[in-house]
């Protein structure tokens, strides 16, 4: 019933005029891919400096919260040109990114990095004391750090395998993963 | 006199001796004369060595690389916009940027070492390719100068001194010149994939 839903909602997406004018431009497609890609550095660079710092691998002589509350405003405005973007990625190729594996895995993700990210900083918030000038941050702090740099690591591989067509609805005749990625015609059609 | 002068700035004179080779490579048309001899040991990079033979066999493998190559990019990213942007005065300003200068490059060091190792990777499973496109060999070019620039001269400039010491249009100098650079890298590393 959901992948119907997403596959009509896709359609209608393709339909629009500006959706289609984004893939028909020569470089429209590729700028958006390029920034959205590019700002990695800013929004992916500046988080995992944040979870290095709380590991004890950069900085160790910086107090952690100053690092982390310096760093918070660059990477926003790093996610936020990330966020915009992305969803210009999905507008100009509504169905073919619905209906792919990596994005919809990519999306759990991401998910579950934004959860873990608002748990780390009611822990940082929380975790008041005389750590903060210490090398390495409280076993808490280091356990959100680590899931934080495993999840983000998966976000940017899965993103990355999104335009290879291993598991594409044309390419398998697996029912689970048509099933999961989507493939209603795919799996009518069985 | 000389020698003291010489030994006092021999990595600033080995930079700019290697930027001079590579300026007279060009100029004399050594490049033009080696170039068509390089494509030889693309193929070979491509078609045989097991670099690329992995790389074009296993798409998977290939992409795993790929995303591997964009982390440690963002990782350099990030370390060097913490520097930079400190050393512009837009960030971490109740910071000494002494301290962020010597507490990143750890991490930077890392991060060109991972980057280099799956580019080198990455351009085996399509070294045919990539040895015609110009942004390619331009990327190189900014890669090689910009970690000589890093390496060579940036970091050691920095961490022989006080920043106080320094005057802050060299400093500011520095942080955009690094930033450009490798933002220049990362650009033209994209643009390889569009071409």
């Amino acid at each position: 019933m959901i992948n119907e839903l997403l596959l009509q909602f896709g359609h209608w997406l393709e339909a629009q005029q500006y959706s289609q004018m984004l893939v028909a431009g020569y470089y429209s497609y590729s700028w958006l891919e390029a920034t959205h890609v590019l700002t990695l550095m800013v929004s992916i660079g500046s988080l995992f400096i944040i979870d290095f710092r709380m590991l004890g691998w950069v900085m160790p002589n910086v107090p952690a919260s100053i690092i982390a509350a310096r760093l918070h405003k660059p990477m926003m405005v790093g996610f936020a040109i990330m966020f915009i973007t992305g969803a210009l990625l999905v507008y100009a190729k509504p169905v073919e990114t619905i209906q792919s594996l990596w994005f919809r895995m990519k999306m759990i993700l991401l998910l579950l990095a934004f959860i873990n990210a608002w748990i780390f900083n009611n822990r940082l918030k929380g975790a008041e004391g005389n750590w903060d000038n210490d090398p390495v941050a409280p076993k808490a702090l280091r356990t959100g750090a680590i899931i934080s740099l495993v999840l983000w690591c998966g976000v940017v591989t899965l993103g990355r395998y999104i335009p290879y067509d291993w598991v594409d609805c044309t390419n398998t005749t697996n029912t689970a993963i048509l099933w999961a990625a989507g493939c209603v015609d795919q799996l009518n059609a069985l | 006199m000389l020698g003291s002068i010489l030994s006092q700035y021999a990595r600033t004179l080995s930079v700019f001796a290697a930027l001079l080779v590579i300026v007279l490579v060009e100029v004399l048309g050594i490049r033009e004369a080696i170039y068509p001899g390089l494509e030889g040991f693309f193929n070979w990079m491509n078609q045989s060595s097991w670099l690329g033979v992995l790389g074009t066999t296993y798409g998977s493998v290939y992409a795993t690389v790929e995303a591997v190559h964009l982390l440690s990019m963002a990782v350099l990213g990030g370390a060097v916009l913490v520097t930079d942007l400190r050393l512009l005065g837009v960030i971490f300003r109740d910071i000494p940027s002494e301290t962020l200068v010597t507490g990143t490059h750890k991490c930077f060091r890392w991060a060109l070492l991972m980057a280099i190792l799956t580019g080198i990777f990455c351009a085996a499973g399509v070294a045919n390719k990539v040895y015609f496109m110009e942004v390619f060999w331009i990327k190189m070019l900014v890669l090689f100068a910009g970690s000589c620039f890093m390496l060579f001269i940036k970091q050691p400039f920095l961490t022989s001194r006080p920043h106080a010491e320094i005057d802050p249009w060299m400093i500011r100098l520095l942080a955009i010149t690094s930033m450009l650079t490798w933002f220049t890298v990362a650009a033209t590393g994209r643009w390889i994939g569009f071409s």
